[in-house]
């Protein structure tokens, strides 16, 4: 990872802005604050790994709406933590649905922020681990031929050799060669290594 | 022979004496020419006077004839030629020295027929209108008395003993003088300042006016003219119509003519045909004195006066009080009193001396003894009605400083029957912070003549407390210096407890206004209160945390602690504003700006506002605008009208809601807040009854807000107005007086 995890912090109260950016800092976290969502929603970069702090009431844009607009931008899988002054469930429910990390209530504890933050850098981690492995398989996959891609799907929906070639209308011999030059391509050696790639991928229907 | 010689001449001396005498004494002649018969009143009243008179003026030298012209009953020309050609066969060889016409009708007919009658004898006539006068033009040596009716003062009489009266009926027949009086009779009601709803009865048969007049209501005036004919032909005498009419009607009658009264009528402005004989008759004797008639201009209406007859007045109730000053009242029986005045007086007086002579020692004796029991008794009255309604009489000396007082004081002071009722005593009971308030009141009424009013509190022993109402006022003796001062002590503790009740619950229902709409903020103030509260935790957090490293930031952790006692500060405060808004204290007076209490009432609502999506703006006066009032009520004021206008703007786009406060001074010493909103303004339904107790707009409202808003503005002199917005929207005002402007370094 060349980036450091930085948390965008956003709190229209500049108070708690600074004192929230002073504890994190404190944390040896990399903080950058922002007094308003609009100044938060022109700086950001899917790119950096980190995480969002959100206030909820905040004038202009609160902040289960700008959870909506960072999920709704293509590629991001910001995690979110909320902060609010006024925890009251419906908007608490309404903010885990939409995939918040945690909704935490204003005075915030630091080991509870902390462990949202651990939380969330931990998420963030995994899905660019993730998205990491996704774009190496898919890579590969453009390797493959339409053949060898068409053996690939039966061979992952469980289908023997000899009922693959009586699928295709060919022999077992050349689905065995298909097939080894596949699993090559794919740098897989058993059947279970390339399951799990087609899951991740998606491919089983 | 001799003596016969002699008594002869004697004889023809004599004779010749007597006839010079007789040629020298022959009478002068005078014909009464009457219009109508010989039982018509007005003229044989007339002719009557006449005859009278000139028999008194020139006694023994007069012969009077009477021709009854009958010219009424027989309208005809052929008869009027008749009877000229009559006249003129009689009185042809002898002429008379002069004529006398009576009634109207009369001139006319001598005018008409004189060249062929009497040419040169002159004639005074009676009864004649200025109109007939006008109309006849009769020759120079024809004069006499001209009549002229005043009717509107028949009718001003009528209006002045009938003040209720609404209508008005006028009589009058069909002959040639009765439509002369119709016309007269128009023209006067047309020309009349109270407007009266007139009917005329002309031109009727007698039956059919007899069935009206006696079929109207009280409240109406009649008015009979002359009917000497109805509209059937039938000749009537007036004065006797006008008795008729005046007995079947259900209305007082009145008429323009002396004979009308003593028969039912009630009166009028008359001229007495009595006065008009007279006055016609001392003409005649002028003229037959040898005076030229053409010397001798015709004479209007001698003496005309209010008539009125003391029966018919009785009759109908009528007070002689309202009878304008002069009328001459007729028929009135006189009493005892009236005729043997002299004597009565006389007799009370003798009497009355007598007795008061035999009284005046018994008096001289009882007297002291009366009035002292009086006096006693008049005391004990008012002092028992005093003690009755709960009120103790007192009074104070200036010189001797003694006081005196009634037993009810006792009670009110709560002083003991055993001991004296003395100034000091009175005072003992006073609550010790009114004595000298007390003492001040009674002392300041001895140097001003108002009356003082003083309220203290009272201290029985074992009681509770009562409050006295002291009113005092000073007695000047009869050097006008100020002796004496007295005046009441009233127990006036319930009234002051129901004062202060009210007093009470008004300010109980204000502050549970501010706690209800607190309770709606409750939400955005606890977010308030955590803003501050959150940044302390933080900060402080953090500085545990720089602490903890191996080289700490010391910089950065004083930076965290200032932060933290910034932050405290921002907490207290916003719950110091909370306290002041929910505390129950009486009002303060305290001087006030106006702009910063909207911006810490904006501030209070800065959540809230953010919770609502509302926006607002500040547009506030340059200078401080001071005003002198309560500055929890003024921001509950303030407080309210920001929470209608965001109330107002729960259905209006996101991105249209937005208030804008705005403050400005005006020249005029007031300042006024104004609260605009973009809501939906207010229904001309509503807008009369906004400022109603328990009426609301809204689904929970209780209606009290806006009542109470206004009850406060009033209290600081100002006044809270709600009106629609140009463009949508509604415009809250709040209009308070500024203090005087601060004196300016500028």
């Amino acid at each position: 990872m060349t980036e450091k995890f930085t948390i965008y912090l956003v709190d229209d109260d500049p108070g708690v802005l600074k004192a929230l950016s002073r504890l994190l800092r404190a944390r040896d976290y990399e903080v950058k604050p922002y007094s308003s969502p609009q100044l938060f929603l022109a700086e950001h970069d899917v790119a950096v790994p980190g995480c969002a702090v959100l206030d909820v009431a905040m004038p202009g844009l609160d902040g289960l709406e700008l959870q909506r607009v960072l999920t709704a931008s293509a590629g991001s899988h910001r995690p979110v933590v909320f902060i609010t002054g006024k925890g009251d469930i419906p908007t608490s429910v309404r903010a885990m649905k939409a995939g918040a990390i945690d909704f935490l209530t204003k005075p915030v504890n630091d080991t509870d922020l902390f462990e949202a933050i651990s939380h969330a850098e931990a998420s963030d981690a995994q899905s660019r681990r993730l998205q990491l492995e996704l774009e190496s398989i898919q890579a590969k996959m453009e390797t493959l031929t339409p053949r060898e891609r068409e053996v690939l799907l039966h061979v992952v929906a469980g289908r023997l050799n000899k009922q693959i070639a009586g699928d295709l209308g060919t022999v077992e011999k050349t689905i065995k060669v298909h097939r080894s030059r596949m699993m090559e391509k794919l740098g897989v050696r058993t059947v279970a290594d390339l399951v799990r790639m087609a899951g991740v991928l998606n491919l089983s229907k | 022979m001799i003596r016969t010689q002699i008594t002869t001449p004697w004889s023809l001396a004599l004779l010749a004496l007597l006839s010079l005498e007789a040629r020298a004494a022959e009478p002068k002649r005078v014909l009464m020419l009457h219009a109508y018969n010989y039982t018509f009143p007005a003229t044989s009243t007339i002719a009557d006077a006449a005859r009278k008179r000139l028999l008194e003026r020139l006694p023994n030298m007069i012969e009077i004839d009477a021709e009854f012209l009958d010219l009424a009953r027989n309208a005809d020309a052929s008869h009027e030629a008749r009877a000229a050609t009559f006249i003129r066969d009689k009185y042809g060889k002898y002429p008379p020295d002069l004529v006398m016409t009576l009634g109207s009708a009369a001139l006319p007919f001598l005018v008409k027929h004189r060249d062929t009658l009497f040419p040169n004898t002159p004639a005074v006539f009676t009864s004649i209108s200025p109109q007939t006068y006008a109309a006849v033009r009769p020759p120079p040596d024809v004069t006499g008395i001209v009549t002229d009716f005043d009717l509107a003062k028949t009718l001003s009489l009528a209006e002045q003993l009938q003040p209720e009266a609404r209508r008005l009926v006028i009589v009058a027949g069909s002959a040639e003088i009765d439509r002369r009086w119709q016309a007269i009779a128009r023209k006067m009601v047309e020309g009349h300042q109270r407007k009266f709803e007139t009917t005329y009865l002309f031109e009727l048969p007698y039956s059919e006016l007899a069935a009206k007049l006696s079929s109207l209501s009280r409240d109406t005036i009649v008015i009979v003219l002359t009917v000497l004919a109805d509209s059937e032909g039938k000749a009537f005498v007036p004065a006797a119509v006008a008795g008729d009419l005046s007995a079947l009607s259900a209305a007082p009658v009145y008429g323009p003519y002396d004979t009308f009264i003593g028969r039912g009528a009630v009166g009028g402005f008359i001229e007495t045909f009595e006065s008009v004989g007279i006055a016609a008759a001392d003409m005649a004797t002028e003229i037959l004195e040898g005076k030229a008639p053409s010397a001798i201009p015709p004479r209007t209406t001698p003496s005309q006066h209010y008539r009125v007859d003391y029966q018919a007045m009785q009759r109908w109730g009528l007070k002689e009080g309202n009878l304008p000053p002069g009328t001459v009242v007729m028929f009135k029986q006189p009493t005892i009193w009236d005729e043997h005045r002299g004597a009565v007086l006389a007799g009370l007086f003798v009497v009355g001396m007598q007795g008061v002579l035999l009284s005046a020692l018994l008096i001289q004796r009882r007297r002291r003894a009366r009035f002292e029991n009086l006096l006693l008794a008049s005391e004990e009255r008012m002092t028992f009605a005093a003690a009755a309604t709960g009120i103790a009489l007192w009074q104070l000396d200036r010189d001797t400083n003694n006081l005196w007082v009634t037993e009810h004081c006792r009670k009110l002071f709560g002083i003991g029957k055993d001991v004296p009722v003395t100034r000091e005593a009175l005072l003992a009971n006073v609550h010790p912070d009114d004595v000298e308030i007390a003492s001040r009141a009674i002392q300041r009424s001895f140097d001003t003549e108002q009356a003082s009013v003083t309220d203290v509190r009272i201290v029985p022993p074992d009681n509770e407390v009562r409050w006295i109402r002291i009113r005092a006022r000073r007695n000047s003796g009869d050097n006008g210096r100020p002796e004496k001062v007295s005046g009441i002590f009233i127990d006036v503790t319930d009234q002051k407890l129901a004062e202060a009740e009210t007093a009470l619950q008004r300010r109980e229902i204000a502050h549970l206004m501010r706690v209800s709409v607190l309770g709606e903020l409750s939400g955005s103030i606890a977010h308030e209160i955590n803003q501050p509260l959150t940044a302390i935790l933080s900060n402080a957090q953090a500085a545990l945390r720089l602490l903890g490293k191996k080289s700490p930031d010391l910089e950065d952790v004083r930076d965290a602690l200032e932060e933290i006692v910034h932050e405290d500060n921002r907490a207290g405060e916003i719950i110091h504003r909370l306290r002041y808004l929910l505390k129950k204290e009486e009002r303060k007076l305290e001087s006030v700006n106006i702009n910063d209490l909207v911006r810490s009432t904006a501030a209070l609502l800065h959540n809230e506002l953010i919770a609502r999506a509302t926006g607002v703006g500040l547009d506030l006066e340059n200078r401080p605008l001071l005003v002198t009032g309560d500055p929890v009520q003024l921001q509950q004021v303030l407080l309210n009208l920001l929470m209608n206008a965001m109330d107002a703007m729960a259905s209006t786009p996101l991105a249209r809601r937005h208030i804008l406060i705005s403050t400005r001074g005006a020249e005029s010493g007031l300042m006024e807040v104004l609260v605009k909103d973009q809501g939906a303004g207010i229904r001309p339904l509503e807008s009369g009854r906004l400022f109603e107790p328990f009426f609301t707009t809204k689904d929970h409202g209780l209606g009290l807000g806006l009542t109470i808003c206004s009850t406060i503005a009033q209290a600081h002199g100002g006044r809270l107005t709600l009106v629609n917005r140009e463009g949508g929207g509604a415009i809250a005002g709040f209009s308070l007086p500024t203090q005087a402007p601060a004196v300016d370094a500028a």
